[in-house]
C-alpha cells in the first residue's frame, strides 16, 4: 500500500518497518487473552449524524454494555427526540420500527440540514433529558475520482495482488480551520466497518499543526478511499466529503486512534469525548456524538482503459 | 546576573586557593596517576591509602590522585577490585609525583583471595546510591542475542526498571527515561538505543568504566533530574597493539588499539555493524530486496601525554539506524565529539577542561531523492548541544578535597523541519527552531570530619535562557485538561533576545557515619533541575520523540531526593551488602491532553499538561565479589506516582513504569580456567494499564470507555525471565598468538511469553467482536552464539 507517509500513521510506519525486522528472525507475538474488567453503569449512546441531503435523517439511540459483551446493543425505546434549528424549525424524530433508529421522514427535495445553520438535539428518556448541538459548515465540491493500476510486491491477506488504487481530488476552501470527514463509498454505500476506515482532514492535511489551507487534499488523504485492499476492474468506488465541526473532528480522530492503538508505541487509553450532555449534572453521562454535516459526493466505475498506468 | 555570578564564583576560587597556600605550610604533596599495567589505561576509583597516616584518597575519572601530608616516610597502598594490591614507599621531603601501574589479578588466579583485602570502597566512601558494574562482569552476563549490552545490564541493578524489551532507555527511582543524563566521555547521548530499545549504542569493547549515580548526586553533575550514567571510553592500549573483535548474531565488531610516540599517546577505534540485512537478502523476494534495515556505530578516542602535567584526549561516537524500503526511508542516530585537556597546575590542583558537541537526529521521508515524483514527504528533526566545561579539583588536605567549576551549554533544537509536496504543490510544515543556553557554576567539598564521619557538600547554580529568534504563543485557557487554542499571531523575538529565563539553586549533601570498620550509615539529599524535555506519550519511548527546551509555557523540571542507607561488608569483603531507602519528589512533570499531537505541531505547548510526581522505595542489595561464584541479588520495593490535574479524577496514579516489586539475580561461576557459566533472573510486577469498562458503537465500530475515568488502575501480568550463558575459551592460540572464546547464550530460557502490554481492540476480521490482546515483544526463547577474539 502506498499510504505510508502520513503523519498520523508514522507510528505505524515505524511499526511496519519494525515488523519487517522481526520477520528476519525475531518473534514478537499477540495472543488473545481473558481479561476481567469492571462494568460501568449502562449509559445512553447517541449515534446521530444529520446532513444537508434530501431524504430521511436518522439518529440511533442504544444502551452501552460491558466492554467484552459481543451481543447486539440494546435499543433505547420510547424516547422523545427532536432537532431544532436556530430559526426555530422543529424536526421530530420517531422510532418507527421500535429498534432505536429514530427517523425524520424527508419529503421530496426538501432537506433538513442547511449550511450555516445550527441544530440542537433534545432527547427525553424517562426522567433524563440529553442535549447536544452542531453547526453545518461549508464543504468544497469533489473534482474527480481517479484510479491507478497497482501490483503489490507480495500476496496480500485480503483482495487481489493486482488491482487499482482509487483517489479523489478536491481542493480545500480558502480560509484556515475547515475540517472534513472523508468517507469511502463502495457500490453506492458508505464503506466504514473498522477504525482504520475513519479519516478526517484539517484543511487539506491531516492535522492543525501542519498548515495546508487551500491546497488539494494531500496524498495520504486522497487515497483514503482505498481501504485495506485493491479494487478490481468494474468496481464502483467513490467518496463522500462531509464538513464537520472541531468537536466532531476530535471525536472521529479519537475513535480512529483508539481503534489503531496497541503494540510498542501504544498511548494510554483515553475516553473519547462526547458532545452530548445530560441536563442533570448528577445523572449518568451519555456517550456518542450528534453531528450535522454538509456533503459532497462523487462516484465512478473502474474502467481499466481509463486507469492511470502503474508507476 | 551571569556577570555577578561569575564574579562571586571567581572570588570563592581565589579564597580557596589563598587559603590553601597558608594551610600548606610544612606539608608536602604526593600525587600521580594510577594505570593498568597491561594496557596503560588510567584506573578510576583506585583507593590510595597511607598506612602511617591512616588516611587515603581515591583516584578521579582520569586516574589522578593527590594527598598532602607532613614531611616523612610513608607507605602508599593502592587497592582496586580485580587488581593486585600494590605498595610503594615514599620519602616525602618535597612534593613528589608517584605514578604507578597495577597488575590485573587474573594473571595469578589462585592467589586472588589473598591479594586484595581492602575492597571496602562501598563502606568507606561517601558515595551512596551509586552502582558500578565492571565491564568484565557485563561481558560475562547472558545477553539478548548474545550481544553484550551496557544498558540492559544496568536494568538489573536495584532501583532501575524498564517498561519492557524493546523500550529505549531505563527508569531510575521513579524518573522518566529522559531524566537520565547519559554521558559518553562527558558528552550527553540523547538516545542510547539501536533498533528501538533492543541494543544500546555503547560498544562494549570500547568502554572502560560505567557508573550509575541514582542519588546523592555530586555538585559537578547537572542538567537531568533523576540519574547520571557516566560511561568512560577506553583510552587505547599504550603498551602494545591490540585487536579485539567478535562475530555475533546481530553485530560483528572490531576494535583496534595502538600506542604511538613511545607510549605517550595511544588511540582506539571500534566499529560495529548489524548484518541481518546482508544475511536475509538472498531470502527476500525481488520487490523487498531493496529493503534496508541495519545499524552501526563507530567509536574512537586518542590521547596524548605532553610532559608530566598535561594530557589531551579527543573522542567521538557516530551511530546510525537505517530502515527503509522502496521509496520510504527512516533513520536516526547520535553523534558526539569530546575534546579534553587534563592539566596539573600544582600537585594539589587538577583541572579538566572539556568541550563537547552532541547531535541527535532522525529523518523520515518518502521519494526524497526522486526528482520526478510529484508527491514527496521529507521530515527531519534534531537537537544539537555544544558545551564547554572546566572542572577543578583542589586537594587541600587529606581531609578536604574541593571541587569547583562550571559549564556552558548552547542548545539548538529543530523539532521538525518538514516539507510535503502534493501533486507538485509544496507546503512547508516545519516547526520553528528553538534556541537556548544553560549556565552552571558549582563548588563542593569532600571533608573528613573525624575517623568516623565524612561529608560531601556542595551547591550548584544553574541558569537557563530561552533565546530568540523565535515565536512564542499565548494560549487561550479552555476547559481544564483539554487542548488550548493558540493566540495567532504569536509574539516574535529577534536573534539573541531572551524570551524567558530560569535560575535554580541546587544544593547537594551527603554524609557517611562509620559504625565499624566494615559497616557504615549514609544519608544524602540532592536537588536537581532540568531544562530539556522529552515529549513522549507512548508506552515505550520512540526514536521519533521530540526534545524541547523550557519556555514560558514549560517550566524546568525539578526533583528533590533524600536517601538513607546502611552499607556493610562481610567475610573480608567477599560480600558487600546494602539497604537504601529513598523518597523523591518531582515537580513540573509533563503530561498530555487526550488526543495530543506531539509531532510536527507548532502549537504543541497547548497540548501539554503539568503535574508532579513522587517516588519512594527500599532497595536491598547483596553482592559477592570474590571466589569462583560471583554476582548479586537485589530486591526493590517501590512506588512511582504522578498527579496531574484532570487526569485520574485529580488523584495520584501510578506512572507507566511503576513496578512495585522488582527482584534480580546475576550469577557467574568460573567452572574451570577455560569455562565460565552465568545466569540472570528477573521478576517484576507487571506495568500498569488502563482498561475499558464499557462498550458502545460509532456506526459499526466498537469503542471502549472507562466510566470512572481512571488512569493505570489495572496491571498486566508479572514479568519473569531466566537467561543462561556459557563462555568457553579456545584451547589453541588463535593463529598461534591470539585468544578466542565462544559464548553460548539462551535468553528467556523457559520460553515465557512476557507481556509488554495488554490492550483491548476490535477483532480485525470481525470488527464487532471486542477482545483483549497480550502483546509480547519476545515470544519465545532466543539462543545465540558469539565468537570473540583478541590479538
Amino acid at each position: 500500500m502506498k499510504k505510508q507517509n502520513h503523519i498520523y500513521i508514522i507510528k505505524h510506519a515505524v511499526l511496519s518497518v519494525f515488523s519487517l525486522f522481526l520477520l528476519a528472525g525475531l518473534t514478537s507475538c499477540e495472543d488473545v487473552i481473558d481479561l476481567n474488567t469492571a462494568t460501568g453503569p449502562t449509559q445512553l449512546v447517541v449515534d446521530g449524524w444529520i446532513n444537508n441531503q434530501p431524504g430521511n435523517q436518522k439518529i440511533k439511540l442504544t444502551w452501552s454494555a460491558n466492554y467484552f459483551d459481543n451481543s447486539a446493543p440494546k435499543p433505547v425505546q420510547g424516547a422523545e427526540v427532536t432537532v431544532t434549528d436556530n430559526l426555530g424549525n422543529v424536526f421530530v424524530f420517531e422510532d418507527l420500527a421500535n429498534d432505536g433508529n429514530y427517523i425524520w421522514k424527508g419529503t421530496g427535495t426538501d432537506t433538513l440540514g442547511k449550511v450555516g445553520r445550527t441544530y440542537a438535539l433534545s432527547i427525553k428518556n424517562g426522567e433524563d433529558v440529553y442535549t447536544a448541538s452542531s453547526e453545518i459548515k461549508r464543504v468544497p465540491k469533489v473534482d474527480s475520482v481517479v484510479y491507478q493500476k497497482e501490483t503489490l510486491p507480495f500476496n496480500p491477506d485480503k483482495g487481489p495482488k493486482e488491482g487499482y488504487i482509487a483517489s479523489f481530488y478536491a481542493r480545500d476552501l480558502p480560509g484556515e480551520g475547515d475540517r472534513y470527514w472523508i468517507k469511502p463509498v463502495v457500490s453506492g454505500k458508505i464503506a466504514i466497518s473498522k477504525a482504520s476506515d475513519l479519516t478526517v482532514a484539517y484543511d487539506a492535511g491531516p492535522s492543525a499543526g501542519a498548515p495546508s489551507d487551500g491546497l488539494i487534499f494531500i496524498l495520504p488523504l486522497r487515497q483514503a478511499i482505498t481501504r485495506d485492499s485493491l479494487y478490481l476492474a468494474g468496481a464502483s468506488v467513490g467518496v463522500e466529503l462531509h464538513s464537520i465541526t472541531p468537536e466532531a473532528f476530535e471525536f472521529i480522530k479519537q475513535v480512529a486512534e483508539q481503534g489503531s492503538n496497541g503494540g510498542l508505541f501504544a498511548t494510554p487509553v483515553a475516553n473519547v469525548k462526547s458532545n452530548v450532555t445530560n441536563t442533570n449534572p448528577n445523572g449518568i453521562r451519555p456517550l456518542g456524538f450528534f453531528g450535522a454535516t454538509a456533503v459532497s459526493r462523487m462516484e465512478t466505475t473502474i474502467d481499466p482503459a481509463k486507469a492511470r498506468p502503474e508507476d | 546576573m551571569i556577570n555577578k555570578l561569575l564574579k562571586t564564583w571567581l572570588c570563592v576560587c581565589l579564597i580557596c586557593i589563598s587559603l590553601t597556600s597558608s594551610f600548606g605550610q610544612g606539608k608536602q604533596t604526593v600525587s600521580g596517576y594510577v594505570k593498568d599495567a597491561s594496557n596503560g589505561e588510567g584506573l578510576i576509583g583506585v583507593s590510595v591509602y597511607v598506612r602511617e597516616a591512616e588516611t587515603g584518597v581515591v583516584t578521579n575519572s582520569y586516574g589522578f590522585y593527590s594527598i598532602t601530608l607532613p614531611a616523612g616516610d610513608y607507605t602508599l597502598v593502592y587497592t582496586y577490585m580485580g587488581y593486585q594490591k600494590t605498595k610503594q614507599s615514599v620519602a616525602l621531603t618535597s612534593d613528589k609525583t608517584v605514578s604507578i601501574e597495577m597488575k590485573d589479578e587474573s594473571n595469578e588466579l589462585a592467589e586472588v583471595t589473598i591479594s586484595t583485602k581492602k575492597d571496602d570502597e562501598n563502606v568507606k566512601s561517601i558515595e551512596m546510591s551509586v552502582n558500578k558494574v565492571e565491564m568484565k562482569t557485563i561481558k560475562k552476563m547472558p545477553a539478548l542475542f548474545g550481544e553484550v549490552d551496557l544498558v540492559r545490564s544496568i536494568q538489573l541493578l536495584p532501583g532501575v526498571t524498564t517498561v519492557g524489551e524493546g523500550a529505549s532507555g531505563f527508569n531510575v527511582r521513579g524518573g522518566d527515561v529522559s531524566q537520565n543524563l547519559v554521558l559518553l566521555d562527558e558528552a550527553p547521548v540523547y538516545n542510547s538505543s539501536h533498533l528501538f530499545g533492543f541494543f544500546s549504542v555503547f560498544n562494549p569493547d570500547a568502554v572502560k568504566d560505567v557508573k550509575l549515580i541514582k542519588g546523592g548526586i555530586p555538585a559537578q553533575y547537572g542538567g537531568r533530574i533523576s540519574s547520571i550514567l557516566d560511561v568512560r571510553m577506553k583510552e587505547g592500549n599504550s603498551k602494545k597493539r591490540e585487536i579485539n573483535g567478535g562475530l555475533g548474531t546481530i553485530f560483528s565488531r572490531l576494535t583496534y588499539e595502538q600506542p604511538f610516540a613511545e607510549g605517550k599517546g595511544s588511540f582506539i577505534v571500534a566499529g560495529r555493524r548489524s548484518y541481518i540485512d546482508v544475511l536475509a537478502k538472498p531470502f527476500l523476494n525481488k520487490d523487498l530486496r531493496d529493503s534496508k534495515f541495519y545499524f552501526y556505530d563507530l567509536t574512537g578516542k586518542v590521547n596524548y601525554q605532553l610532559g608530566d602535567k598535561d594530557t589531551f584526549y579527543a573522542s567521538g561516537y557516530f551511530g546510525k539506524d537505517v530502515f527503509g524500503g522502496g521509496d520510504f526511508a527512516f533513520g536516526w542516530g547520535n553523534a558526539t565529539a569530546t575534546a579534553r585537556w587534563n592539566h596539573i597546575f600544582s600537585s594539589k590542583l587538577f583541572m579538566n577542561l572539556t568541550g563537547f558537541y552532541s547531535n541527535y537526529d532522525y529523518s523520515l521521508g518518502q521519494n526524497v531523492n526522486d526528482d520526478s515524483a510529484t508527491d514527496k514527504f521529507d521530515w527531519k528533526s534534531k537537537i544539537i548541544s555544544t558545551s564547554i566545561k572546566p572542572d577543578f579539583t583542589y586537594y587541600l588536605t587529606p581531609n578536604n578535597q574541593i571541587t569547583f567549576g562550571g559549564q556552558y551549554i548552547r542548545y539548538d533544537s529543530r523539532p521538525g523541519t518538514a516539507t510535503a509536496i502534493s501533486e507538485g504543490e509544496e507546503t512547508n510544515i516545519s516547526q520553528e527552531p528553538r534556541y537556548g543556553d544553560e549556565w552552571a557554576l558549582y563548588a563542593g567539598n569532600e571533608q573528613k570530619l573525624t575517623d568516623r564521619i565524612s561529608l560531601q557538600y556542595g551547591i550548584r547554580y544553574s541558569y537557563f535562557r530561552s533565546l530568540g529568534p523565535g515565536t512564542e504563543y499565548d494560549f487561550i485557557p479552555g476547559k481544564k485538561g483539554e487542548r488550548e487554542t493558540p493566540v495567532i499571531p504569536g509574539r516574535e523575538y529577534g536573534k539573541g533576545d531572551v524570551i524567558k529565563s530560569y535560575g535554580n539553586w541546587e544544593p547537594r549533601f551527603a554524609v557517611n557515619f562509620g559504625l565499624s570498620s566494615s559497616t557504615s550509615l549514609k544519608a544524602s539529599y540532592n536537588r536537581t533541575s532540568q531544562y530539556l524535555h522529552l515529549l513522549s506519550n507512548t508506552a515505550a519511548s520512540s526514536p521519533l520523540d521530540v526534545w524541547t527546551l523550557s519556555s514560558s509555557r514549560i517550566a524546568p523540571e525539578k526533583a528533590d531526593q533524600v536517601a538513607l542507607g546502611w552499607f556493610s561488608n562481610f567475610k573480608e569483603n567477599t560480600y558487600e551488602a546494602s539497604v537504601e531507602v529513598y523518597y523523591k519528589k518531582l515537580y513540573n512533570q509533563i503530561d498530555y491532553v487526550p488526543g495530543s499531537e506531539l509531532l510536527l505541531n507548532s502549537f504543541v505547548e497547548g497540548d501539554l499538561l503539568s503535574g508532579k510526581g513522587r517516588a519512594y522505595g527500599a532497595e536491598f542489595y547483596v553482592k559477592k565479589n570474590k571466589g569462583k561464584l560471583t554476582g548479586w541479588m537485589s530486591y526493590t520495593l517501590s512506588r512511582t506516582e504522578r498527579l496531574v490535574e484532570t487526569i485520574n479524577n485529580d488523584e495520584w496514579f501510578p506512572a507507566r513504569f511503576d513496578k512495585p516489586h522488582n527482584f534480580t539475580a546475576v550469577a557467574i561461576y568460573e567452572l574451570k580456567k577455560r569455562l565460565s557459566l552465568s545466569a540472570n533472573f528477573t521478576f517484576a510486577t507487571g506495568t500498569p494499564a488502563t482498561f475499558p469498562t464499557t462498550r458502545y458503537s460509532v456506526g459499526d465500530i466498537p469503542v471502549g470507555e472507562n466510566y470512572s475515568g481512571a488512569r493505570n488502575n489495572s496491571r498486566i501480568p508479572a514479568y519473569h525471565r531466566l537467561d543462561l550463558a556459557a563462555t568457553l575459551k579456545s584451547k589453541k592460540k588463535l593463529f598461534g598468538v591470539g585468544e578466542g572464546e565462544w559464548v553460548f547464550s539462551v535468553y528467556n530460557a523457559y520460553n515465557r511469553r512476557n507481556a509488554f502490554s495488554v490492550y483491548t481492540r476490535a477483532n480485525p476480521d470481525t470488527p464487532l467482536r471486542t477482545e483483549a490482546i497480550r502483546y509480547s515483544v519476545i515470544g519465545s526463547f532466543i539462543p545465540a552464539i558469539t565468537y570473540n577474539f583478541k590479538f
